[in-house]
């Protein structure tokens, strides 16, 4: 007899989400089966790599590594967004709200508001505004860019349960895509979108952050819950959870230690300028095959990796 | 039928964690009292771990509960000294030792109390490594503490109450699958030992409105596969009822799910509508969200 591979049985399919608007809006999700396995069902969208830039300048925190690719334009996000559009071909451009941080430049929310929309107005990608997980300030941010950037069709995060009734009710009110996000937790993810359904946010308007653990910092445990929302979707018809899905990447595997140190402080992890971009485009290409839709990353050689794994894939 | 282990009397309620430590009999026994008149068959004597004071907490309260009932009591406590001052006072009926795991360390120092006093005890099935994994490490726990009880102790196989562990259907529902699994088995593996499971663990973190009727629906799943008796809340009415098996209907609807028989849900009442859901997600046919019951 000859061979039978078995099949994976699907019944379920993600749905498409559109960010932006215009020529350049980006649709993701609709796939019918797991990420890449074109011999069981459609990937009729892939996924994609978004760019972020800070709304600060991150030198004093950033490595000679990440900054390098940057040199001139890390204190000016709207030069810094153009040279990802223009230089890098940046698809998707994230804008990481960082001045806002309550704990660090505490921005008022119309200064944060007003750097967004110059950003917004300077690019024709579609734009996702990160903010800081404050849930106050998050609200406070969210509402002024939500205003402000109003028919943009932005997508805006992360968007939990703290604060999902604030930000949720402004994405519905001026048109824009919600991010929701929960704490690495199957259930906690549906519980969040059967929360904003009741709200009012339609289904083609929601993408899930499963909250993204970078290289050696909790990898695992996002490809882990990836796959589980994955699964659920796919496979037993779960209709909360048959959003695409997003992770912040960039942010997490820079922050750590092991990205940063310099060769003189640790000769036995090699090359630094080659160590965090791998550490970034290993964990992003791990969370693609999990089931991520779209990763944001910061460096351009990774994205140059990640893109072609994309591509070699598709 | 299943017996009942009235659980309420735990030093981590504010009201009787209270009286516990000021030695206020009052609150405890109007407790005993109304777990008696709830129809439980024991009541539970969960002190915590106890440290130093263990022994004596454990000698003044076994005869303060049984100033006011004849129910016999389970000495709960991880604390070795205070379960045998426990049963040196327990005069009424064969108390009940909660628990002994299945590590060398526990099972040496607790099962020749239970062959001592003649009393009964639940088998944890927790292991050197902790929780077991699936049913079939649920099922080499069983045989390892039920061989040493009954060879080494000469204990009767009717005094192992066998604990497969009850989890949270929001975390470890797949657990929950394996308790199950290892329910099927459960006589083939320890003739003639009884069962027991912390019930309302199963809700351990859902909404607290909620809880009742995962509790109510997982005691019907366990039912079904033979569960001898349940650890559970003395004030759930409903759930003594489905333990005494005054709810049949409700059984059958829950067998029908869990068979994965077709249901015509708009000719249930809303009651067998929430029961219905309730059983999709604690067999995980449905992902559990704390929504559940509205979706």
């Amino acid at each position: 007899m000859a061979f039978q591979p078995t099949k994976q049985i699907y019944s379920g399919k993600i749905r498409e989400v559109t960010l932006g608007v215009g020529d350049k809006a980006v649709t993701v999700g609709g796939k019918t089966a797991y990420s890449f396995h074109s011999f069981e069902g459609e990937m009729p969208n892939p996924p994609r790599v978004a760019m972020e830039i800070w709304d600060k300048d991150p030198s004093a925190d950033w490595s000679e590594t990440a900054k390098a690719p940057f040199a001139g334009v890390l204190s000016d996000p709207v030069a810094w967004a153009k040279k990802c559009v223009d230089e890098y071909g940046a698809e998707i451009l994230v804008v990481q709200t960082k001045s806002a941080d309550p704990n660090a430049d505490n921005k008022s929310a119309a200064e944060v508001a007003a750097v967004v929309k110059k950003v917004a107005d300077a690019v024709d990608v579609p734009i996702i505004v990160w903010g800081v997980a404050s849930h106050e300030k998050d609200t406070e941010v969210m509402k002024a860019v939500a205003e402000q950037c109003s028919g943009k069709r932005l997508a805006l995060s992360p968007v939990e349960e703290g604060d999902y009734k604030q930000i949720g009710a402004a994405c519905l009110g001026y048109k824009h895509v919600v991010v929701s996000s929960s704490p690495i937790d199957v259930n906690l993810a549906k519980q969040l979108n059967i929360l904003l359904g009741n709200l009012g946010v339609k289904e083609q308007d929601i993408v899930i952050d499963p909250t993204t653990g970078g290289l050696g910092y909790g990898l695992e445990y996002t490809y882990s819950v990836i796959e589980r929302i994955q699964q659920a979707a796919l496979t037993q018809e779960d209709d909360k959870l048959q959003q695409p899905m997003i992770c912040n990447v960039g942010n997490e595997v820079w922050k750590s230690k092991e990205a940063n140190l310099s060769a003189e402080d640790a000769p036995e992890l090699g090359d630094p300028a080659k160590r965090g971009v791998l550490m970034e485009a290993i964990t992003a290409i791990d969370l693609l095959i999990a089931g991520a839709d779209v990763v944001i990353l910061r460096h351009p050689e990774a994205i140059k990796l990640v893109k072609g794994f994309i591509a070699k894939m598709m | 039928m299943v017996k009942c282990i009235g659980e309420n009397l735990n030093i981590m309620s504010k009201k009787y964690g209270k009286a516990l430590k000021e030695r206020d009999p009052k609150p405890l026994q109007e407790l005993a009292v109304q777990q008696t008149e709830a129809g439980m068959d024991w009541v539970d004597l969960n002190i915590g771990p106890a440290g130093k004071m263990g022994e004596e907490l454990m000698t003044w309260l076994v005869p303060v509960v049984h100033e006011v009932t004849d129910l016999p009591l389970a000495l709960d406590t991880s604390n070795i000294k205070a379960i045998e001052a426990g049963l040196k006072a327990h005069k009424k009926g064969r108390p009940l030792i909660n628990s002994i795991m299945v590590r060398p360390e526990r099972m040496d120092a607790l099962l020749p109390l239970a062959k001592e006093y003649d009393a009964d005890f639940i088998a944890l099935l927790w292991g050197p490594e902790g929780m077991p994994r699936d049913e079939n490490e649920r099922g080499a726990l069983c045989s390892e503490i039920v061989f040493k009880a009954t060879g080494e102790y000469g204990i009767a196989p009717e005094r192992i109450y066998v604990d497969p562990i009850q989890t949270p259907v929001n975390v470890q529902q797949n657990q929950i699958m394996s308790a199950l699994e290892f329910m099927k088995m459960f006589q083939d593996i320890a003739p003639g030992c009884r069962s027991t499971i912390g019930l309302s663990n199963v809700s351990n973190g859902p909404p607290e409105h909620l809880r009742p009727i995962l509790n109510q629906v997982m005691l019907i799943l366990l039912k079904r596969y033979g569960m001898y008796s349940a650890i559970v809340d003395c004030f759930d009415t409903k759930l003594h009822d489905i333990a005494k098996g005054k709810r049949p209907e409700l059984e059958a609807l829950v067998h029908k799910v869990e068979d994965g028989e077709a249901i015509d849900m708009s000719s249930l009442s809303k009651e067998e509508v929430d029961f219905v859901k309730t059983a999709k997600v604690i067999l995980g046919h449905a992902l559990y969200s704390d929504s559940w019951l509205e979706i």
